[in-house]
């Protein structure tokens, strides 16, 4: 029979509440001198020891009183802002280098490959030159027959053909060998000027400017060169000629890959 | 109590590995920065970029030079003149009168392909530049017969108000210079 005592409690209850504004609240002194908790404390039942407890939790959180269990709870509080703000910051911080380093590698990206960056004739004047020179002497190798050593032009061909160039070379020299076999004759090509379009790697095209000279000893047959004039059989005969080759590197020396005559 | 300890070592390693990643995306930024720095200020890269403006500039100016119909004349001369500069477009306008006669008499009509063309040599802070030119000139005389003919141009470009222009041009010469 719960009845006087649940009103008796609820008077005290009333008692109290009615009290508290009349105590200075932000003094933790007020309640602690409090005469009436310990009383109520141990006459209370249950339930309303519970509400008890609770409000007095309020009330103490509110003038921030420090015991054990709010202390850890305070401070959990407190300090979830505390560590939030810089990692929150760090998070930040990473995505915008993440960002900015992922934006530069693509503006890197796009500049490395830049057509023109990417053709390293002369820009690279070591292997310009040496893709000249060694054009030079395979063009001149390659185009160039002495009936007397007919095995310098095969020779030639073995070492500085590669691909379809070898089809091309034996199709450009086809009626030309039979004829200067048949008038003896030394043919001569020099390179007098070269410039190299396009390096790309160990890919290279180079634009050639050559002489060919032919020279006939075996009487008076009609030289090949192009459009040369017959007029001075003995001295020879000059042609100028054009053309391009592409070469390809293998094994440090540059081949010719292609034979590029502009449709002539 | 055990909330009270776990708490802040619960966050400590989460702010460690937010440290790290930071860092190591502070690396990746300096890192790519510098190489993109590098890039953008690469001379090399300058210089191929000039190669390539002298390159476009003297085989479309080789081309112009080689281009000449007799019904538009002073079209074509115009043209002639604004892709030379120096000694060569002097020579263009002092011969010009006389010119623009042989050819209107002649009733000829020039056009030209550059078949291939390559810079040899290239000063981009003198603005002097030579370039080879393979050039097919293609000439049509009045009874509608036409020739092709191949040149081996040797072109030289200055840069004037930041313009490549040719201010020499010539052929290869063609066999026996040595012999005569």
């Amino acid at each position: 029979m719960p009845t006087p005592r649940h009103h008796l409690n609820r008077e005290r209850r009333r008692q109290a509440r009615a009290d508290q504004p009349v105590a200075d609240p932000a003094s933790p002194v007020g309640l602690l001198t409090e005469p009436a908790p310990p009383t109520r404390r141990r006459t209370a039942a249950k339930p309303v020891q519970e509400k008890q407890e609770k409000q007095e939790k309020r009330e103490r959180l509110e003038k921030r009183e420090p015991r054990d269990e709010e202390h850890a709870q305070g401070e959990e509080a407190a300090s979830r802002p505390r560590h939030r703000v810089p990692l929150l910051v760090l998070c930040v911080l990473t995505l915008l280098l993440g960002g900015f380093a992922g934006w530069a590698q693509s503006r890197t990206g796009e500049l490395r490959d830049d057509p023109a960056r990417a053709n390293t004739a002369l820009t690279d004047p070591a292997r310009t030159s040496e893709i000249k020179g060694q054009t030079a002497v395979a063009v001149a190798a390659l185009f160039s027959y002495d009936h007397t050593d007919a095995a310098a032009f095969e020779r030639a061909g073995k070492a500085f053909l590669t691909g379809k160039a070898v089809e091309q070379h034996r199709t450009l020299f086809a009626g030309v060998l039979a004829q200067a076999a048949a008038q003896k004759s030394v043919i001569t090509t020099t390179v007098t000027d070269s410039a190299v379009e396009r390096i790309d790697g160990d890919r290279a095209r180079v634009l050639v400017y050559a002489d060919q000279s032919s020279v006939s000893t075996a009487g008076p047959a009609k030289p090949k060169a192009g459009r040369a004039q017959p007029k001075a059989q003995d001295q020879g005969v000059y042609a100028g000629a054009m053309f391009a080759v592409d070469v390809v590197l293998r094994d440090g020396t540059w081949l010719v890959e292609g034979i590029d005559t502009f449709g002539r | 109590m055990t909330r009270a300890v776990r708490t802040p070592a619960g966050s400590r390693p989460a702010l460690a590995a937010a440290l790290v990643l930071t860092l190591v995306a502070g690396g990746f930024a300096a890192w790519t920065g510098q190489g993109w720095y590098a890039a953008a200020h690469d001379d090399t890269a300058a210089y191929a970029a000039e190669r390539d403006r002298a390159l476009a500039a003297g085989e479309q100016a080789v081309q112009n030079l080689n281009t000449l119909d007799h019904r538009q004349v002073d079209r074509g001369l115009d043209l002639w003149e604004s892709s030379t500069t120096g000694e060569l477009h002097e020579q263009l306008v002092d011969g010009r009168e006389e010119f623009a006669g042989q050819v209107k008499a002649a009733k000829t009509v020039t056009t030209a392909r550059v078949l291939s063309g390559a810079v040899t040599e290239l000063d981009e802070r003198s603005g002097r530049a030579r370039l080879l030119v393979a050039l097919r000139v293609t000439v049509t005389t009045p009874d509608n017969k036409s020739t092709d003919k191949d040149s081996r141009m040797l072109g030289e470009l200055t840069r004037a108000d930041g313009r490549w222009k040719l201010s020499g041009l010539g052929q290869a010469p063609v066999g026996g210079t040595a012999t005569g």
